[in-house]
């Protein structure tokens, strides 16, 4: 044993080469008597040293910079700079009568089968955009914090049933083993048509929208399907209710070990040569003689798919359709979310919601503005007195 | 035309009635002005509003200047990333629906002011706290002040959220300025200029249009001090008499282009236009507010009577 074993410091690590000699021992016995039964791990000796198994998937990849193949070229590739004024003037005449003459979609105009609410319905979600962070509080005078969720102009583009979605190319990883559900792609954030592909505006030339910036699928039991056109607000939800968020982290770029990790790196000062931020060992040297899959080094961190999952919504404003979560989402402020009922076995709807969606009152009565839980203070009230 | 007239006018304002209340009209050529002001025989503060006329002859209601420094937490923090004009207005909706209900009065740091906490381990179940107001900061419903007190010889220093639910009072006892904008020295002082008794009553001034300021220069303890006062250019400190070598090292250490860089003065502000448009949808409801508590307390000196 020739080799002397150091930990990152440089200080000799007793530990490592007593257990060094003992597998010398063991393998020199295997050597000599090969009947000698000693069962090995599935690592081989990984089990005598200090080192942890990585099972992540951390050969899949986890970012793209380009959509799925089955998607159509979304923005206008085409330079503009050479249209003329007047076609400028007559391209958006062109589109005013496109689009014209689209009055608010009442309940009773969309034809909404009355299906009944189950425990196990699986409703449409919603596509917002986290407008920032706001501090409340609660009665007894504790400080929340919540964040500001504005959902935006959401219109369902249209309903895949479930037969159908089965045979795509998402349907078929998803629903391999399990009953397949139906999908609802919405879209949102209404924009001029200029800016996008003749493809992409025909997805919503079918149903009479204007091309939306954003879409979302949502996973839907039959019985919560909504048709085209249908508007989703804020008051598809309910106070008190917990949801999931799911947005794309912060994106923080290439970042070091200790940020990305949260390793603790090297002394700042007691003579450490070039060792303050840095990894130190990566490997064993004897076991395997390679690096494991799965080691932490520097790397991009962030801008990765994330779930926040089981936040309560403690304030509806209906009139702006905000809500207001408990907690904070993935993502950075302006970033675009999508908000579902939660999964959470414990946490989930107990009453029907409304179901599929809900719609404004047909006799004008406006519903109330602004909605609070019980347990929050509402800033008109008096102060709280412990 | 019309921006161009107002915003000098804003400017001119701000420079001229940065200590005076009264925000005195300066007359344009092309632009007139009037001045509408609610005056009161109590001798309390008033606010005037400034109407400017607009090119289609309607008027355009501009806040006063002094908005900037009488609320400014009003004014959101001006980190681009993080801004959104929508959630800043709701934002202002619940601050204003907070002041609606506690009356949080105008302070500057160098006030002494006395806040009462609704607190479940006081024997009262109310704790108030009396102190100088050594620094303010936060925007919006974040905002807070540090008050700073010697009680029995121990320096003792609170940090409030000024739109907590907790509190039930806001008193400002004596209301002035200090010359500088952060009073964090106060801590390296001798303890009698950190002194407040904690039963102080409130301070009448004798010119309401004024905040007036103190322009007392501190003494400091013998060193070691918590900070390196001698690098942050304190007006409100006397000769720290230090050797010459720490004033050497403060001037090496110094960033005198900073005072040139504009990039960095306007993105640490807001600017002028947005503050105007801020002001004048707070202001209206400010106002009101304003009005209805004067009524109550004439009503309530009535009621004395």
């Amino acid at each position: 044993m020739a080799t002397r074993i150091t930990d990152v410091h440089g200080h000799p690590s007793c530990r490592l080469h007593f257990w060094w000699m003992l597998c010398a021992v063991f393998v020199h016995l295997e050597e000599t008597c090969s009947s000698l039964e000693f069962v090995w791990n599935s690592s081989g000796f990984g089990l005598f040293f200090n080192h942890e198994q990585i099972r992540t998937m951390s050969r899949v990849k986890r970012r793209t910079t380009h959509p799925p193949y089955w998607h159509v070229l979304k923005n206008n590739q085409r330079d503009d700079e050479k249209i003329s004024s007047d076609n400028l003037c007559f391209v958006r005449e062109v589109i005013q009568d496109k689009y014209k003459n689209k009055s608010p979609i009442k309940g009773s105009d969309l034809d909404i089968e009355k299906t009944v609410w189950d425990p196990k319905t699986k409703r449409s979600g919603v596509i917002a955009r986290n407008i920032g962070v706001q501090h409340m509080w609660e009665k007894d005078g504790k400080k929340v914090i919540c964040t500001v969720l504005h959902v935006l102009d959401n219109h369902v583009v249209r309903y895949v049933p479930p037969e159908e979605y089965a045979k795509s190319v998402i349907g078929t990883k998803m629903f391999k083993n399990r009953k397949p559900l139906g999908c609802l792609v919405v879209g949102a954030e209404a924009a001029n048509p200029d800016r996008f592909t003749r493809q992409y505006c025909s997805l919503f030339d079918e149903v009479g929208l204007l091309p939306k910036k954003r879409l979302a699928r949502f996973i839907v039991t039959p019985n919560a399907a909504l048709p085209p056109c249908t508007p989703l607000t804020a008051g598809h939800f309910v106070i008190g209710q917990a949801v999931d968020v799911y947005g794309k982290t912060i994106d923080y770029g290439f970042q070091g070990v200790v940020k990305r990790w949260g390793f603790k790196g090297g002394p700042a000062s007691h003579g450490a040569t070039k060792f303050h931020r840095r990894g130190g060992t990566i490997g064993t040297g004897r076991d395997k003689a390679r690096v494991w899959p799965g080691q932490k080094m520097p790397g991009h961190m962030g801008s990765e798919r994330r779930f926040n999952r089981g936040l309560k919504i403690v304030r509806i404003n209906m009139k702006y359709n905000i809500i207001y979560v408990k907690g904070t989402v993935p993502g950075p402020t302006n970033s675009i979310v999508q908000i579902f009922d939660t999964i959470l076995p414990r946490r989930r709807f107990t009453e029907a919601p409304p179901h599929p969606t809900y719609f404004p009152p047909e006799d004008g009565t406006l519903p109330q503005e602004d909605i609070w839980d019980s347990s929050l203070h509402v800033f008109g009230s008096p102060s709280i007195s412990v | 035309m019309l921006r161009r007239a107002v915003l000098q006018t804003f400017r001119q304002g701000l420079a001229q009635s940065f200590f005076k209340r009264n925000a005195v009209s300066l007359s344009e050529t092309t632009v007139t002005h009037q001045t509408v002001e609610t005056s009161d025989e109590g001798g309390e503060k008033f606010v005037s509003t400034q109407k400017t006329g607009d090119e289609s002859g309607n008027t355009v209601i501009v806040a006063p200047p002094e908005f900037r420094f009488m609320y400014p937490e009003f004014l959101p923090d001006p980190a681009m990333e993080t801004r959104n004009r929508l959630k800043e207005k709701l934002e202002r909706m619940d601050m204003l629906q907070r002041r609606s209900v506690i009356e949080i009065p105008e302070f500057y740091t160098g006030s002494v002011m006395a806040v009462t906490v609704s607190d479940a381990n006081s024997p009262n179940k109310f704790a108030r706290f009396v102190g100088i107001c050594i620094q303010r900061g936060g925007s919006g419903l974040r905002a807070w002040f540090i008050l700073r007190n010697v009680v029995e010889k121990q320096g003792v220093e609170i940090l409030y959220e000024m739109y907590c639910p907790l509190i039930q009072k806001i008193e400002v006892l004596r209301l002035e300025r200090r010359l500088d904008e952060s009073l964090l020295y106060l801590r390296d002082a001798l303890p009698e200029y950190s002194t407040f008794p904690l039963d102080m009553e409130p301070e009448r001034r004798l010119n309401n249009l004024v905040v007036p300021i103190n322009p007392l220069k501190v003494k400091l303890r013998p060193r070691p001090w918590l900070e390196r006062w001698e690098r942050q250019n304190l007006q409100g400190v006397e000769d720290l008499n230090l050797p010459q070598r720490f004033y050497d090292k403060a001037e090496k250490v110094a960033k005198p282009w900073e005072k040139y860089d504009l990039m960095l003065h306007y993105r640490k502000t807001i600017p002028a236009e947005e503050q105007e448009k801020i002001f004048a949808e707070v202001q209206s409801q400010l106002q009101q507010q304003e009005l209805k508590r004067k009524m109550r307390r004439r009503r309530g000196s009535d009621n004395e009577q």
